[in-house]
């Protein structure tokens, strides 16, 4: 890094280009500058301000970050290359901070030691965290097989040079027990006893990683040898012999998974009763405006319904028409609404339909539609006979359309 | 009795909806919850269970490598023929991406483009692929297109990404491997093929 940087400047900058900067991370040797420029994630002043800090480099077009700072990142994050030769620098260092403790009994030596025991502690776990990482990214992530295998390879080599660190530590704090029995120190009694324990457990990790480098190793082997298998097959598939040469077609024959053997998903039909409820509703709805359906459209989200409501299905079903009833009404001139709905034919569909019924009917539209039509506040008189064949007479209110000035009306009809 | 007297996880339902349609769940999909989805299963007291449940309605829970997939049980195998023919075509495939340089394996990732690409400079690939049996086919970058959407179709691959048009290969592959492993060949041809000759 350029020497005459502090720290604020870089902080500063990094933190001003923080976006940049985890973009960059996260998409390493792969960013071009014209591309940068184009997505306005970096003017041409910040590249020039960033270049001169050295945070990025620029290589043939494409820029990466300082090495520096990716690996700091990495550092913190347990991720990125495996690097144990770190741990044999700590190792050469405690080696020579015990060495002088030996000749010189001082204090200061004794926390070199101290400090360089719980670095190699900590480096270990880190690098067979990032090891273990690793090899699980390459199994899953890393596309060419032969690269696969190489690098599955690699990190085994890696996971050996770890044991033998971990081999050495043993040895060194072996050999300087006596040392630090010496020291009656009780800070390095812990240190030193938390070490051996997490070696121990380190060790326990690394062969769990060795049979999965093993594992996955053997599992790419199978692939490869699968495929083989599979261009041996096809050869002879494309000298016609499959079925001679082979039992292709009992293999075949026995394979059982459902798509193979054509075993369709279970249909399921929608219940009618699901259609009446709102869901139900809202699902017609959607089908009608797709076909154009103006009938289902039509119809409202139905609301609770009352007690009896079997005995009134047919005024139900009355009702659908009723708007359609009034409309031909105030088209007529002929009749008042009374008369209108007495003489009215219903649809045979309907059955027949009592003089009750037309009298409810008859209500109900005088009230629903009390604002289009003219209201008389006269009273006319109809006869009829009843059910027991008796002379009666009823008297209603005229009700005409507006238009119409002579005819008849009722609000509501009164029985005699 | 209820379906929670079998204490079952929650996600039943939607481990039937998918195998139910022919599908197979990976340890390694990620779309729909996928690897959730076979850490469930996976679970040895899960698995018993979702077996049990499965198989009163004759479903079958099968295990593969890191893979699951439901067959039917007491069903009759049917058209042979069809299967041959996909089975066959299958073949087709796999051979094409094992003569390819970079081996398409398990996990990995690739675009339809990377593979025409490779189709083209290669002539001995171009005509395995100009050979395989499909429908819709003007441009070596279609042909490959339709591959993958057919191996995703069965769930064997995993479109990734639909903008990049990346896919990666899921553990039931495994599963064509395995049959391709299955396939015995006979060391000499038949007799009634010597005689031909």
């Amino acid at each position: 890094m350029a020497l005459q940087v502090n720290i604020h400047d870089i902080l500063g900058q990094l933190y001003q280009h923080r976006d940049l900067v985890a973009y960059l991370f996260a998409n390493r040797d792969r960013v071009s500058l014209n591309e940068l420029i184009a997505a306005g994630s970096l003017t041409q002043e910040q590249y020039l301000k960033l270049k001169s800090l050295d945070l990025i480099y620029d290589y043939e077009g494409v820029i990466s970050l300082n090495d520096a700072v990716v690996s700091m990142f990495e550092e913190f994050m347990e991720i990125g290359e495996v690097t144990p030769g770190l741990v044999r620098d700590y190792m050469n260092e405690l080696q020579r901070q015990l060495r002088f403790y030996t000749d010189i009994r001082e204090l200061r030596f004794l926390r070199g030691v101290k400090k360089y025991l719980k670095r190699i502690d900590v480096a270990l776990s880190r690098e067979i965290i990032k090891l273990q990482k690793n090899v699980d990214d390459t199994y899953k992530n890393e596309s060419n097989y032969r690269v696969k295998i190489q690098k599955l390879e690699d990190y085994r080599e890696k996971r050996d040079t770890i044991i033998s660190f971990i081999k050495s530590t043993h040895d060194i704090i072996d050999t300087n027990r006596n040392l630090f029995n010496l020291s009656n120190d009780n800070e390095l009694f812990g240190i030193v006893s938390a070490l051996k324990h997490s070696l121990i457990e380190n060790l326990d990790y690394l062969i769990e990683i060795q049979t999965d480098i093993t594992d996955y190793i053997n599992k790419i082997q199978l692939q490869l040898d699968s495929y083989l298998k599979a261009q041996q097959v096809k050869e002879i598939k494309d000298r016609g012999q499959l079925y001679y040469q082979t039992n292709f077609k009992s293999v075949i024959e026995s394979v059982n998974t459902l798509r193979h053997n054509n075993i369709k998903t279970p249909r399921t039909r929608i219940s009618v009763n699901a259609l009446f409820t709102d869901e139900g509703h809202v699902l017609c709805q959607k089908i009608a405006e797709k076909y154009k359906l103006s009938r289902l459209l039509a119809r409202g989200i139905a609301e609770k319904l009352s007690g009896n409501y079997k005995e009134k299905a047919l005024e139900q079903q009355l009702k659908l028409d009723t708007e359609r009833l009034v409309e031909r009404f105030l088209n007529q001139e002929k009749q008042n609404l009374f008369l209108y709905l007495m003489d009215y034919k219903f649809p045979k569909a309907i059955g027949d339909v009592h003089l009750e019924d037309r009298l409810s009917l008859f209500v109900e539209i005088a009230m629903e539609y009390q604002n289009k039509m003219d209201f008389k506040y006269r009273l006319e008189y109809y006869n009829y006979n009843d059910a027991q064949q008796q002379h009666r007479k009823i008297g209603y209110t005229l009700i005409v359309p507006p238009k119409l000035k002579s005819s008849k009306k009722s609000k509501t009809p009164q029985r005699t | 009795m209820l379906a929670e007297d079998f204490n079952l996880p929650k996600q039943t339902h939607t481990i039937f909806s998918i195998m139910a349609r022919g599908h197979f769940i990976s340890s390694n999909g990620t779309r729909e919850g996928m690897n959730r989805l076979y850490d469930i299963i996976n679970n040895p007291e899960h698995f018993e269970r979702l077996q049990a449940y499965f198989n009163i309605i004759h479903y079958q829970i099968e295990r593969g490598n890191n893979y699951f997939y439901f067959s039917k049980m007491q069903e009759p195998q049917s058209e042979l023929e069809k299967k041959l023919e996909r089975f066959e075509r299958y073949l087709d495939i796999i051979d094409l991406f094992a003569s390819m340089d970079n081996k398409i394996t398990i996990g990995s990732r690739f675009r339809p483009s990377e593979i025409a690409e490779e189709c083209v400079a290669n002539v001995r690939l171009k005509q395995k692929l100009q050979k395989i049996p499909l429908y819709r086919s003007e441009t070596l970058h279609n042909k490959v297109r339709e591959i993958c959407d057919l191996l995703s179709r069965d769930s064997f691959l995993e479109l990734e990404d639909e903008k990049t048009e990346s896919y990666k290969v899921l553990d039931a592959y495994t599963y064509l491997l395995d049959i391709v492993n299955a396939i015995a060949i006979y060391e000499e041809p038949s007799t009634l093929e010597n005689t031909k000759l």
